[in-house]
């Protein structure tokens, strides 16, 4: 405008004409930043990425151009769409061009933080996570070792009185026995937790998702252990009995100093197959709200879609069933040190 | 000291043991012999109720015992206390030992006294390694019985048995199940407790023994008592009774 005034009037509308002229131009050239915005936009929920790209990238930088806010908004869009297009370069170019101008924009940030995660390998970024939710999973195992282990010492005991009094003379305790077991093993493991924690209070009985694991797991085990033990007893000699009344015992007398004790050895490897099921089965009382091993898994599975999760809960269950596996072994062979072989 | 009159058992229309009556004294030795299946076995068990008559009288010291009538006329055995009383008073050797086999051999003797006769553990232990000596097992005292040759095992349970002090022994064909050449070393335990007096009821197939054991001797076949008499009746070419002579033809 200064220039305008030194010259002539003439000179003045003819330059003032051109200028308007060149401003028209340069407008025609450099369209509305605020429409181009919307152009892209418009394909992009076309979904014609490559149209809405070529219009966000139009939107000029704010330098040339005060509007800051359509500035980033275009060059945030553009970010997107070359991530979907796995075109990292492009995105963190874009990414950084936004925070050249706002370096505290969130968004940008963690677009940034996303192209690098995307850019690391993959078996580093399972290893990461592997190492980041070992802590929650440890918990949660401790958990799961917690039921077995309560199972492992209430459901024999339990077991062993259902399997003297199935075998006992007495009819109704006989058949009330029968019964329990017929009911216990002849249904899931499943439905029976269902049971318990969603079907009890419907009757009153209100449990907190430990007590219906235990109870379930409790009761599911012992009735296996029963007929397991059941069958131990049977499998000993008559001649013991025999033996044992012999020397003036009473039946209970010889159950308890001479029939049963000579059952042990030989159930060690039945049961301790039951107790390795057991470990696995624990991974059920994850639909009744309790937070055991499983259910950690799967939550963080959900959480990061590595499949390493679950090789990992594999790994932990692994260990604990060969722990138990080998225990159960020295166990057995400690209990046969009369026999001669 | 101890007699039964008249006892039957059945097994549905078999009669394992038909109409036998028996009396053995203080200090006896009576040996059976007979071929298997004769009910030899089963009249050892019923004396020790380890099997049930089905009728009959077993008489400790002239006194009925063990059985009373139910509703229906039927003999049923008395409460397990009662019968187990009776029982801790007969000792009993099996022809396959039937020793407790997760019990050292001193425990095996030790477990009657302690678990039946509640007697405390300091004396039974004295008593206990007292038999062992005798039965000549004392260097096997902490050895299981696995670990134990057949005439060891069948030492240690008549051990087992005389540790409950019986009045009684029952002997069901005690050297049957052991190899020949551990047959002796079981009989002279036997008859060293004979030498002591003990009372003895013998079910054997080793003539040798029952001829030189026996106070008497009782053939038995298809549960009855076909002939009873001195050794030296039986196992004599006088001997006239023909299922006899033939049994002892076969076997001698």
């Amino acid at each position: 405008m200064e220039i305008k005034s030194h010259v002539s009037v003439r000179c003045c509308t003819l330059t003032l004409f051109l200028l308007l002229l060149v401003c028209n131009g340069i407008n025609a050239q450099q369209a509305d930043p605020y429409e181009t915005l919307a152009e892209g936009t418009r394909y992009l929920q076309e979904g014609d990425l490559d149209a809405a790209l070529e219009f966000f990238q139009k939107v000029p930088a704010p330098g040339e151009n005060e509007e800051g806010g359509v500035f980033v908004r275009s060059r945030m869009e553009a970010a997107k769409i070359y991530f979907s297009y796995q075109d990292f370069n492009n995105s963190s170019r874009m990414c950084k061009e936004i925070l050249a101008v706002l370096p505290d924009n969130l968004e940008a940030k963690n677009m940034l933080s996303h192209i690098e995660t995307s850019l690391t390998p993959r078996w580093l970024r399972f290893l990461t996570d592997m190492k980041k939710y070992m802590p929650t999973l440890l918990k949660a195992s401790s958990m799961t070792l917690l039921l077995v282990i309560i199972t492992m010492l209430a459901s024999p005991v339990i077991g062993l009185f259902i399997a003297l009094a199935r075998i006992s003379r007495s009819r109704s305790l006989s058949s009330i026995c029968w019964f329990y077991i017929w009911i216990f093993r002849g249904t899931p493991l499943l439905l029976q937790l269902f049971f318990i924690y969603y079907g009890l209070p419907q009757l009153g009985l209100t449990l907190n998702p430990f007590s219906a694991a235990i109870l379930g797991l409790v009761l599911n085990y012992s009735a296996y252990l029963a007929e397991i033990i059941r069958g131990g007893i049977e499998s000993i000699d008559s001649g013991q009995m025999e033996a044992a009344k012999a020397i003036g015992m009473t039946y209970w007398q010889a159950m308890r100093r001479v029939i049963v004790p000579q059952t042990y050895k030989r159930l060690m490897p039945p049961i301790g197959n039951e107790f390795i099921a057991l470990i696995k089965d624990t991974a059920l009382v994850s639909t009744i709200a309790m937070v055991e091993l499983m259910r950690a898994a799967d939550q963080i599975f959900n959480v990061t879609f590595n499949i390493f999760i679950l090789i990992q809960a594999a790994i932990i269950y692994l260990i604990m069933t060969s722990f138990f596996t080998i225990a159960f072994r020295r166990l057995e062979d400690r209990l046969g040190v009369y026999e001669n072989r | 000291m101890i007699e039964i009159q008249d006892v039957v058992k059945r097994y549905r229309e078999l009669a394992a043991v038909d109409h036998v009556s028996l009396k053995i004294d203080k200090g006896e030795k009576i040996v059976i012999i007979g071929p298997s299946g004769s009910g030899k076995t089963t009249l050892l068990k019923m004396i020790n109720f380890l099997e049930t008559m089905d009728s009959g009288k077993i008489l400790l010291q002239g006194k009925e015992v063990g059985y009373h009538k139910d509703r229906n006329n039927r003999l049923v055995l008395d409460k397990q206390e009662v019968i187990c009383r009776f029982r801790s008073e007969i000792g009993m050797v099996f022809q396959h030992f039937h020793l407790f086999p997760h019990m050292t051999a001193l425990q095996n003797v030790m477990e009657g006294p302690i678990t039946v006769k509640k007697e405390s553990r300091k004396k039974v232990q004295a008593i206990a390694l007292d038999l062992l000596k005798k039965v000549d097992l004392l260097d096997k005292k902490d050895a299981y019985p696995a670990f134990l040759s057949g005439g060891q095992k069948q030492r240690l349970a008549i051990a087992r048995a005389l540790a409950m002090r019986p009045m009684i022994m029952l002997f069901d064909e005690p050297t049957s199940a052991l190899d020949p050449e551990l047959v002796g070393e079981v009989f002279n335990t036997i008859k060293d407790l004979a030498s002591e007096g003990m009372t003895m009821l013998i079910v054997t197939h080793q003539m040798g023994f029952a001829r030189e054991i026996a106070d008497r001797v009782i053939f038995m076949d298809n549960g009855k008592f076909i002939f009873e008499g001195l050794p030296s009746d039986v196992f004599s070419d006088k001997m006239d009774n023909p299922r006899v002579k033939n049994f002892l033809a076969k076997v001698l």
